[in-house]
């Protein structure tokens, strides 16, 4: 069978092109279209991209005085440089890390938690909590945040957790604000995916006497790596891109995350938008890198729990 | 003058304005800013010294090389001077000011004077600097005291530099094809006719972000009905469907055909390349213009004050808006601040920072002007022969009215090629009116 596949595939596709001239010729006209159509949106979609990469690569200068639609006489790779000293982006870097990563492994535990139950035991309420956790994501989360900007503003932290002594200018309020918007939408596809998972597996272990803790942890944990590893992919980036929570929870530059603080790169007025291309293009590196490397999980993750098994 | 939309976040960062631009301008403002009154204590604990020491929080607005490197200089001066370190807090919040405010991580920040400094002293998010000034104050014009002062009667800013509105022009190009400068409405529009034959276009012109063209509003309600009828307009006192009004609007009208037109497509930086690339022959703009000139370019650059409309008026009044530093409602170190703030009002601080920052002029009166450059000089002629110095439509009035009202009325009156004005002044007037009231 494994070798019939492939050679199946070639036959169909050798025989048009020599045999039939005439439906070549009209595939090749439809397939010209096809080709056009998906070279013009890719283009479309890259544009701004690459835009951006010569932006970076020109001096504020020679952009100033020749426009951003011209040829360049020199391309030259100070923006970057200086939009790493100058822009102080390793620091920034580092903030992202401290919020991100924790936000993720504590995401992705509290809502497997909450998926297991909702999804493999049957009470009177689960449908209800489900929907209103999958409801709380349809929330746009900007509507609320005069409210938490004033409640988090008299949250009292110890000082030992953020100097300022509250939860308001600290890496604790965007944590919780990561999570607590996030945990949403992975208990509904952990769910969808754990319901997927044949009930004999955890009844057998029910009959061999294993806890309720002990069939989260040791059987269906296990089995959920493939949604854990698609979400982790797709809440990384989404956490990673998060511009908006920073920006307003934040009010010391020195502890914003890498994309809010690329906002402090502008002046009052003055502007250097090639320096902004450069350090916008080395943001960006880290989740090109997730998707490009990462592509299946990111796919599986949008997809995963979709259909029902 | 700048970022028009200091208390208005709704304008300009797009992606923060979703929220708060649903709140609304008007709510987003008392939203954020009016739980600071409730005298609610911050956690924080704000202990005042004795003896000036220790470390001060300085709010520095900006992560870009210009304004940084020349506080950074400043600092180093004061700290060997004194030996109180300066801690920066490198964050724009012009467009947040309300939230950073409130949230108050600094000490002490830059701010801006007039309404924009008035708004959260009336808020009560600021301290009065008064004790400041008893120090300083005999170093500071009384012009530049008032736009430090608020509504009762203490001054909350301690001001640093100012810079004008002006009418920029390249020399060389001036020199090349033999234009003279213009001194009055007539001659400039003589010689914008003369620039057209050759091809050029007159005036530069930008309104993308909506407070561009505040300024040539400014600067020809100002030419035309002089000063105070400006600055009672922007305090609500007067009307705005006033015929003055109408007539300033009118002119206007009248010399749009030699500006650039679709002005609110352009950013002020791609209309300033206009001039830069010699396709304009003159650009009316803040000092803050020349930053985006390559050296070369700033050497051929000069500029003259707009020309005189009205006979009774002259070219006695000129925007110059002032920035100066306010001091947050607790300052965890208000010895150390109160110091800080002293050594900025001094004319070595200001002699420090302006070898940097060569857009802007000292507002201390007895700075030695011998390191300024040749358009700083020049600059501080002009502020100082005005007879008059306004601080920008958006700094003269109340912010609730110059972003959401007053940005909106002139794009419409741009857009419609000055088509409307009964329309537009009687719509500004009737909010004018439910705003000045409140």
């Amino acid at each position: 069978m494994t070798s019939v596949v492939p050679e199946l595939l070639i036959e169909e596709q050798r025989p048009p092109a020599a045999v039939h001239p005439a439906r070549r010729r009209r595939l090749t006209f439809a397939r010209v279209c096809l080709h056009v159509v998906l070279a013009t949106t890719a283009l479309v979609w890259l544009l701004p991209l690459l835009w951006a990469v010569y932006t970076s690569l020109r001096p504020y200068a020679e952009t100033a005085r020749k426009g951003y639609v011209s040829w360049p006489d020199g391309l030259t790779l100070q923006n970057y440089s200086d939009a790493f000293t100058q822009g102080e982006l390793p620091r920034f870097f580092f903030n992202t890390l401290i919020i991100v990563v924790p936000a993720l492994l504590v995401t992705l535990l509290l809502s497997s938690m909450a998926a297991f139950v909702l999804s493999r035991f049957a009470f009177r309420f689960n449908l209800l909590i489900l929907l209103i956790l999958t409801a709380g994501n349809l929330l746009p989360p900007q509507v609320i945040i005069t409210p938490l900007f004033q409640i988090f503003r008299l949250v009292a932290l110890p000082t030992f957790m953020n100097s300022d002594g509250t939860l308001l200018n600290s890496y604790w309020g965007v944590f919780i604000v990561h999570v607590a918007f996030q945990v949403g939408f992975c208990t509904f596809v952990l769910s969808n995916y754990m319901k997927m998972i044949p009930h004999e597996l955890t009844d057998a272990a029910l009959v061999d006497g294993a806890s309720v803790w002990r069939q989260y942890f040791s059987i269906i944990l296990p089995l959920c790596r493939p949604p854990l590893a698609a979400l982790a992919t797709l809440q990384f980036t989404w956490m990673y891109n998060d511009f908006f929570w920073a920006l307003v929870l934040m009010v010391s530059g020195e502890k914003r995350p890498i994309t809010s603080a690329l906002d402090n790169l502008r002046g009052t007025f003055f502007t250097d938008n090639n320096l902004i291309a450069a350090a916008s293009v080395l943001i960006a590196l880290p989740t090109i890198a997730v998707y490009v490397f990462l592509q299946k999980h990111f796919v599986r993750g949008l997809t995963v729990g979709a259909t029902k098994g | 003058m700048e970022q028009p939309t200091a208390s208005f976040p709704g304008l300009d960062r797009r992606s923060l304005l979703k929220g708060m631009g649903l709140l609304g301008a008007a709510a987003a403002i008392p939203g954020l800013a009016a739980c600071a009154d409730t005298g609610t204590a911050t956690p924080e604990s704000k202990k005042s010294a004795g003896k000036a020491s220790g470390t001060v929080r300085f709010g520095l607005n900006a992560n870009a090389a210009v304004p940084t490197a020349g506080y950074d200089s400043v600092f180093a001066a004061f700290e060997q001077k004194t030996g109180i370190k300066v801690r920066t807090n490198k964050l724009l919040y012009t467009e947040q000011i309300n939230n950073y405010l409130t949230a108050a991580p600094d000490d002490v920040l830059i701010w801006n004077a007039g309404y924009r400094m008035r708004f959260f002293a009336e808020k009560q998010l600021v301290s009065d600097v008064t004790s400041v000034w008893d120090q300083v104050g005999s170093n500071i014009s009384e012009a530049v005291k008032q736009a430090c002062t608020a509504k009762d009667g203490k001054q909350y800013l301690v001001p640093f530099y100012n810079y004008p509105w002006v009418t920029y022009y390249r020399k060389s190009v001036f020199e090349k094809r033999g234009y003279a400068v213009p001194k009055t409405l007539d001659e400039l529009t003589t010689l914008a006719s003369q620039m057209k034959r050759d091809g050029l276009t007159p005036i530069a012109f930008a309104d993308k972000e909506g407070w561009e063209a505040m300024g040539t509003f400014d600067i020809l309600n100002m030419r035309v009905n002089g000063y105070d009828f400006h600055i009672q307009l922007l305090d609500g006192k007067e009307s705005w469907d006033d015929d003055r009004v109408k007539s300033t609007f009118d002119t206007w009208r009248r010399l749009l055909p030699i500006h650039q037109p679709q002005a609110l497509g352009r950013t002020w930086q791609e209309a300033a390349q206009a001039l830069g690339q010699e396709k304009a022959g003159m650009y009316f703009m803040g000092s803050f213009a020349v930053d985006q000139f390559d050296d070369a370019t700033k050497e051929d650059l000069d500029f003259f004050p707009f020309p005189e409309i009205d006979s009774e008026h002259g070219q006695d009044a000129i925007d110059a808006p002032i920035d100066g530093f306010m001091m947050v409602k607790r300052p965890d170190n208000a010895a150390a601040s109160q110091s800080l703030l002293e050594y900025l009002a001094s004319a070595e601080a200001a002699e420090l920072y302006l070898k940097t920052d060569t857009n802007d002029v000292a507002t201390a009166q007895n700075v030695d002007t011998s390191n300024y450059t040749v358009l700083q000089k020049k600059y501080a002629d002009v502020i100082g022969s005005s007879k008059n110095v306004a601080q920008y439509l958006d700094r003269d009035t109340r912010p609730d009215f110059a972003a959401p009202v007053v940005l909106p009325a002139i794009q419409d009156f741009l857009k419609g090629n000055g088509a409307d004005i009964d329309g537009i002044t009687r719509s500004l007037q009737s909010q004018a009116k439910s705003i000045f009231a409140s």
